[in-house]
């Protein structure tokens, strides 16, 4: 019989001493995790994943049994689309919704699903926000019901050095998972999560509103380069060299609307905005009806997520009064760029390991756009972005301090960030 | 007068790494001296002009480097140019491509290059990673500090008709001999990729002033300046000397 919305998870299956040990090394999580929030750094919930997979190396695939598990990744919008299907799926559950257990803080590697699922022993569903890393191993140990591809781009290449090895990997686990493996929720407007994607025994295709496609030029297959050619008066892709093409989709994308498979169209009245959150909300509905929940229901859901993990937060610092986005990579900065419409609004950059330390990147965003308005330039790596603006006409000034940048301010101001000055901002605001 | 023209080659292939800045660098130091100047991107499957006086090539992954090692040799225009006397100024992969031969994918598989160097590029040990210093000598034997980023799997060995461009300072370079990059005429190569001309605006300067033919008014920029001590201060203290 196919699963429905309440059809339970299988119960885990696990020896005494593998129990005995899991719990045992929750409980040590819980005090590590309990430390360093006296210590006032933090949540804790890292440490307590570091912790908690060190005393149990297979504290990560034992905590997932026993879910059924809907899986989101891709390089952008991994979080959003995890709020937004978390609450599509809550909602679809309506009384019994505590049965789902979610990383809402975007704590996506091995320890942080780890101690996300720790955290609720009585869930048996979760909805996680997954590290393209992190994805084959989720698909082997998980048996995810449901996997949503997003998209795949250029990102962070002082450690990924290759766009296409995650692919090749996400292919072999899927292809390794066969007739049990996950369904697939994918973005069909990007070449390389079309690929990537190729080995899945089901996949529900998504035409999304994508504007960056710098990093598909060439088959993923065969090298060859792609064309675009242009049907119904939207661009598809198509491999002139083999037979990769853009699949035809289930749901679709159309301005603010998504189409649903049956025609219909619906507006998904979000409260996160920019057109890339549509695309988000249109893979997460479709994900969420996968799994069972109603469309309205799904649509309710979504409609109650705010600030995924901060981002979009609105906040003050002192009498400042900020927006605070976060862009991790060019295709991340093409879509937050037209939503910081401030004048000034303030840029910071930095280059440790979680922004990746190359800003070679800097010239790969239009920042030409913002002619006109005034950036304040903060963080580690201002100066770099200062030459930047300077090649770009765009009137600017450098102040390295976060909080100096800010100021204190009578009109609001919108402020974008790469990974590590975005939690910073997080942290000062009190917002984690 | 005719607008000196700068050539982005193939840049939805060979421009992961940001490597377009380097354009944009070059046609806005000739605006800023009131030069009249036009940037023309190439896309795979258009021609390239044979009217540029600068030409570029970026980095990119193995597909894109065999890619357009196939469609420049079919098109022509690159080498009829550089015969012509423009300059050609290639970074990461772009410096593997106009090499002898460079190597793809897991098994080495050796692919012939544009021959415009004379280098060949081949697996090296460990992949070279992180911020690089090196010294480059000008025309007039004065010496300028080159800083950049380099990622690069290939280590590339000279042959005899070309030289190096830069001695390192700190990071790996062409193949831990102390060297980056090469010349050959009127074609330049380094592996520090993406916007490098940003961080070196005398370099950028050179290239232009190859390819013009004459020098070029001095542009101040106390802006530039800090980026730069910035950087040079930064790889010194935390690089890898060799």
């Amino acid at each position: 019989m196919p699963s429905t919305l309440s059809t339970p998870a299988e119960p885990a299956s696990l020896t005494r001493a593998e129990r005995l040990r899991l719990w045992t090394a929750i409980r040590v999580g819980d005090v590590a995790a309990l430390a360093s929030r006296l210590a006032g750094r933090g949540s804790g919930a890292s440490i307590r994943g570091q912790v908690l997979t060190r005393l149990d190396p297979n504290a990560f695939a034992d905590l997932l049994q026993g879910h059924r598990v809907l899986a989101v990744s891709g390089t952008n919008g991994k979080t959003t689309t995890t709020h937004l299907l978390a609450a599509a799926v809550r909602s679809g559950l309506g009384a019994d919704a505590r049965r789902l257990v979610t990383n809402a803080d975007g704590a996506n590697l091995h320890y942080g699903i780890a101690s996300a699922l720790s955290q609720q022993p009585r869930s048996d569903i979760a909805v996680l926000e997954t590290d393209e890393r992190v994805v084959s191993d989720m698909i082997a140990h998980a048996r995810p019901e449901l996997l949503v591809l997003l998209n795949f781009s250029r990102d962070q290449l002082d450690r990924h050095h290759e766009i296409k090895a995650l692919g090749r990997s996400w292919r072999a686990a899927l292809a390794a998972a066969g007739a049990v493996g996950p369904t697939i929720v994918a973005n069909a407007c990007d070449p390389l999560v079309v690929w990537s994607a190729g080995t899945a025994a089901k996949v529900v295709w998504v035409e999304t509103d994508t504007t960056w496609s710098a990093d598909g030029a060439l088959c993923p297959a065969c090298g060859t380069v792609l064309r675009r050619l242009p049907i119904d008066e939207r661009a598809r892709w198509d491999c002139p060299g083999c037979e990769l093409t853009q699949p035809e989709a289930s749901y679709r994308v159309d301005g603010e609307r998504i189409v649903l498979p049956n025609g219909r169209m619906v507006h998904p009245d979000l409260q996160v905005p920019g057109s890339f959150n549509v695309s988000n909300a249109a893979c997460a509905l479709a994900a969420a009806v996968e799994f069972g929940v109603p469309v309205p229901e799904a649509l309710a859901g979504m409609h109650t997520v705010t600030a995924p993990a901060g981002r979009f937060a609105t906040t003050h610092f002192g009498r400042t009064r900020a927006r605070l986005l976060l862009a991790k990579n060019p295709a991340g900065w093409a879509e937050a760029l037209p939503l910081a419409t401030s004048d000034p609004v303030i840029l910071a950059i930095d280059s440790v390991a979680a922004d990746g330390k190359d800003v070679s990147w800097l010239w790969d965003v239009e920042y030409e756009q913002l002619a006109g308005r005034r950036v304040v330039c903060t963080g580690p790596r201002a100066q770099d972005l200062a030459v930047r603006l300077s090649y770009a006409g765009v009137e600017h000034e450098v102040e390295p301090d976060l909080r100096a940048a800010l100021g204190e301010r009578d009109m609001p101001v919108d402020v974008i960030a790469t990974y590590t000055p975005f939690q910073r901002l997080l942290k000062m605001a009190g917002l984690r | 007068m005719k607008p000196v023209e700068i050539v982005l080659v193939y840049q939805s292939l060979l421009g992961i790494y940001g490597d377009r800045g380097n354009a944009m660098v070059l046609r806005q130091r000739l605006a800023w001296r009131g030069i009249d100047a036009t940037l023309t991107v190439v896309d795979p499957g258009d021609d390239v002009p044979s009217t540029g006086s600068v030409y570029l090539l970026g980095g990119g992954e193995d597909a894109a480097q065999i890619s357009a090692v196939k469609a420049l040799k079919a098109d022509g225009h690159l080498f009829r140019a550089i015969d012509a006397g423009a300059v050609l100024f290639a970074v990461c992969a772009g410096y593997q491509i106009v090499g002898e031969t460079f190597t793809v994918g897991e098994n080495d598989e050796v692919i012939e290059g544009l021959g415009l160097l004379d280098v060949t590029t081949r697996r090296g040990p460990e992949r070279a990673v992180g911020e690089v210093l090196s010294a480059w000598t000008r025309p007039d034997g004065t010496e300028s500090l080159v800083t950049g980023f380099e990622n690069h799997g290939g280590f590339t060995y000279l042959g005899v008709n070309a030289e190096p461009l830069a001695r390192v300072e700190i990071g790996v370079g062409n193949c831990g001999d102390g060297t980056d990059g090469a010349v050959q005429g009127n074609v330049l190569g380094i592996y520090p990729h993406g916007p490098i001309l940003a961080r070196n605006p005398e370099l950028a300067d050179h290239l232009l002033e190859r390819a013009l033919g004459h020098e070029l008014d001095p542009l101040p920029n106390p802006e530039l300046d800090e980026l730069r001590r910035q950087r040079i201060a930064a790889v010194r203290r935390t690089g890898l000397r060799r």
